[in-house]
């Protein structure tokens, strides 16, 4: 029998796991807090639902990390972060890219400084999980080298 | 020729050969199976649909809004329609109707949307298939190959089995449907692999009636964001509803069939982007000519005054059994031919919530376009044909009169 | 030789194969049940024009539903025509099954064991020279995504022969005994 735990990964998982469940409650609940904001669109509440499932599955392969069904549960709560904050940035770049105006002989394009400004903070849930989330690939990787 | 074997014996013979060629080693899960299982077990498959579906979407309406909002509005609303609307001003009344619109339009004082307002075939003729479908018709056929080139669609399929064997179709059936929400007309097609003429009968009716296609959405998206979610999931309740009733009153029987399962796997982009495009082409081809087609139609029977005719004659019947305007007239006379234009041709500002909303269930339920026609043709035969327009028939009333009573109880 | 029919089960790779040969821009999807029509193509052997035809997958002769009535019917048709079964390296017992009732309706029929990635990495070795002696008809491996394998398959399509079904049931263990070194 191999030995499936992994201190770091069920530390990544409790840690992650938790704050996709905060960040899914605070979809639910909208608002601004400094270079968090949740834009209570249309899809908050989708959004919301998403980020929770992730949340549990997550909590859900704390233990024996390494084995593959509880890493096959990770990177499924990975991706469904990724599915949620690849369209966040994906509606940063629709915005970013116009330039709004109507009448001729206005730009059709944004400015430089309006383009960059569009990718300022502040950010989405799912783009804080983002960066954390990735580390998954490293664990995927290690398995891969492994076989 | 020898003799044949029975089946038995064929299996039989598989059997010693395999023995003797096929060595199956060790077997140990990878992380693909595990990924697999996880997104077909309902506990963790339906968040992971739901954040699918949330993606498809949002890239959707974004990609969408990008091209249209962002760009095609102003090209068409400040430059080509006012540019070309000065340079035919001296065509006759007729000609310069049909080809670029109301006069009304381009009077000083006018402060609409010249976009949907002027109406003629190079006007909103155009600005409706280049300015709006094509960009959600593409974003839509991307979307789709992404999930087909997977595999992620035959475990959707997985998932959704159980609800669907209680209309008496099969997982499979979520195959047709997703590419009709694209273009119904290979959406008919992809039901050949159906296995009894009653599924495929109960499936091409269901896709022909409930299911919107991508020029639609895109139409919907552009023009009645905020009831788009009515909509599908008024839609979703009459083809789960209605297939339930079909299953029931039709002859014959819905065997399971298993499917398939094939791995995940990394799709290649080379094929995303070739399948993208050669659907793309397929609705430029069958899409555009219909739409100026529709167009000329209706801009003819507006100079005549034929469509003043009419709309007097509907009004009575559209109020009484729908709550609808005579106004929606247009919509209806040119639903034959395009669904997305028809939706173009509402009314809008004129209407209540409530009645948009009747409207584009009612067009969407509402004879398939000619194109999906043309398929079902193909596909059917004439029995089959007859009973899909009865079906198609007896849902407008029903449908539209349940939702025309809801609201009057709602007082909408 | 101027026809090749390409037939095999559903989602094994066969309009890859298609557009490979043909240079051709058939539908390819990750789900059974996507060409639910046939297509024609044409691809050179041997300095000559042949035409290629790619068809629904079909479990059996016996069509189940209407896609695979199209391609029961194309092989019907297509009487002469060099039969290549496709077959998912992963599941050599299903293909094998559609491969000897060809096999037995007295089609010409050279074997493809395609998606031999899929079969390596799930640990599945086939013994392609020992099939080839079972059957009697050319049996070759490719992974037809990548393109690998293409140029023996096009190579031996003339190979493609009729084979006896009594012959492969004598050749194979039983009556021939495992130690048969044909
Ligand atoms: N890994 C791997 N995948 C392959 C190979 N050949 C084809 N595929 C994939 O298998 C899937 C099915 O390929 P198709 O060519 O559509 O299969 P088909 O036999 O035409 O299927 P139907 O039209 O449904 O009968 C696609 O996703 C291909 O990318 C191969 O050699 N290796
Ligand atoms: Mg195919």
């Amino acid at each position: 029998m191999m030995n499936h735990k992994s201190t770091f990964g069920s530390m990544f998982t409790v840690i992650i796991g938790i704050a996709a469940l905060g960040f899914g409650i605070l979809e639910f609940v909208g608002g601004e807090w400094g270079p968090l904001t949740v834009d209570a669109g249309m899809f908050t509440a989708w959004r919301a639902v998403i980020l929770i499932c992730a949340g549990l599955i997550y909590l859900s392969s704390v233990t024996n990390f390494l084995d593959v069904r509880q890493l096959g549960k990770t990177v499924v709560a990975s991706i469904m972060i990724w599915i949620v904050a690849a369209m966040d940035i994906w509606a940063m770049i629709a915005a970013s890219i116009p330039s709004g105006a109507e009448e001729a002989g206005e730009p059709w394009f944004a400015s430089g400084t309006e383009f960059l400004a569009a990718y300022g903070p502040p950010y989405m849930p799912a783009m804080y999980l983002l960066l954390p989330s990735l580390v998954i690939l490293y664990f995927v990787g290690r398995r891969r080298l492994a076989r | 020729m020898e003799q044949a074997l029975t089946v038995d014996q064929r299996w039989d013979l598989v059997d010693k050969i395999t023995k003797e060629t096929v060595e199956v080693g060790a077997y140990e899960p990878t992380l693909r199976d595990a990924i697999a299982g996880v997104t077909v077990r309902p506990l963790t498959g339906i968040p992971f649909a739901i954040a699918v579906l949330y993606g498809f979407w949002t890239f959707f309406g974004e990609f969408a809004g990008l091209f249209t909002d962002g760009f095609f509005v102003r090209i068409f609303g400040t430059h080509w329609i006012p540019w070309l609307a000065e340079r035919l001003a001296g065509l006759p009344d007729w000609a310069f109707v049909i080809l670029v619109g109301d006069r009304a339009v381009f009077a000083e004082e006018f402060l609409g949307d010249s976009c949907f307002a002027a109406g003629g075939v190079l006007t909103t003729g155009l600005f409706m298939p280049f300015g709006i479908v094509l960009w959600a018709v593409l974003a839509l056929f991307l979307v789709l190959a992404i999930l087909e080139d997977t595999g992620y669609l035959p475990r959707l399929a997985v998932l959704l089995d159980t609800v669907m064997h209680k209309i008496g179709l099969h997982g499979f059936a979520i195959v047709p449907t997703l590419i009709s929400l694209g273009c119904n007309v290979p959406g008919v097609t992809a039901c050949r692999p159906l296995e009894t003429r009653k599924q495929r009968f109960m499936m091409i009716a269901l896709l022909g009636v409930f299911v919107p296609c991508g020029a639609q959405i895109g139409m919907m998206e552009e023009l009645v964001p905020g009831l788009i979610g009515w909509v599908f999931l008024t839609l979703a309740v009459g083809y789960l509803g209605f297939g339930w009733v079909l299953n029931k009153i039709l002859p014959g029987e819905s065997p399971e069939i298993l499917m398939d399962v094939p791995p995940y796997q990394a799709p290649q982009w080379s094929n995303i982007l070739r399948k993208t495009w050669m659907r793309t082409q397929h609705f430029l081809l069958v899409a555009v000519p219909f739409v100026l087609l529709g167009c000329a139609i209706v801009m003819a029977l507006y100079t005549t005054g034929a469509m003043d005719a009419i709309a007097g004659g509907l009004e009575g019947f559209l109020a009484t059994v729908f709550g609808v305007p005579a106004s929606a007239t247009p919509s209806l006379v040119v639903g034959f031919l395009r669904k997305d234009l028809a939706i173009g041709l509402l009314p809008i500002e004129t209407m209540t919530n409530y009645q948009v909303f009747k409207s584009v269930i009612l067009l969407t339920i509402y004879f398939p376009c000619l194109a999906t026609f043309a398929m079902l043709l193909r596909e059917l035969n004439w029995k089959e044909i007859l009973g899909t327009l009865g079906f198609l028939v007896a849902m407008i009333f029903v449908f539209g009169g349940i939702l025309n009573l809801i609201g009057m109880a709602g007082g909408w | 030789m101027n026809k090749v029919l390409l037939m095999g089960q559903a989602n094994v790779g066969k309009s890859v194969l298609f557009n490979h040969l043909a240079g051709a821009g058939a539908t390819v999807s990750n789900y059974p049940g996507t060409t639910v029509d046939f297509d024609k193509g044409h691809m050179m052997l041997q300095g000559k024009k042949v035409d290629v035809i790619d068809v629904p997958g079909t479990f059996s002769l016996q069509p189940k539903d209407r896609a695979e009535e199209v391609a029961v019917k194309m092989l019907e048709k297509e009487k002469g025509a060099t039969v290549v079964c496709v077959i998912d390296s992963s599941k050599v017992e299903r293909g094998l099954y559609l491969a000897l009732e060809l096999i037995e309706k007295g089609h010409s029929v050279i074997i493809d064991l395609n998606m031999a990635d899929v079969a390596e990495n799930a640990n599945i070795k086939v013994d392609t020279e020992r099939l080839e002696d079972i059957l009697g008809v050319p049996v070759v491996t490719t992974v037809a995504i990548r393109g690998e394998g293409l140029k023996e398959l096009v190579s031996r399509m003339g190979e493609a022969m009729p084979a006896g079904i009594e012959s492969i049931t004598k050749r194979v263990g039983g009556k021939g005994g495992t130690s048969t070194h044909s």
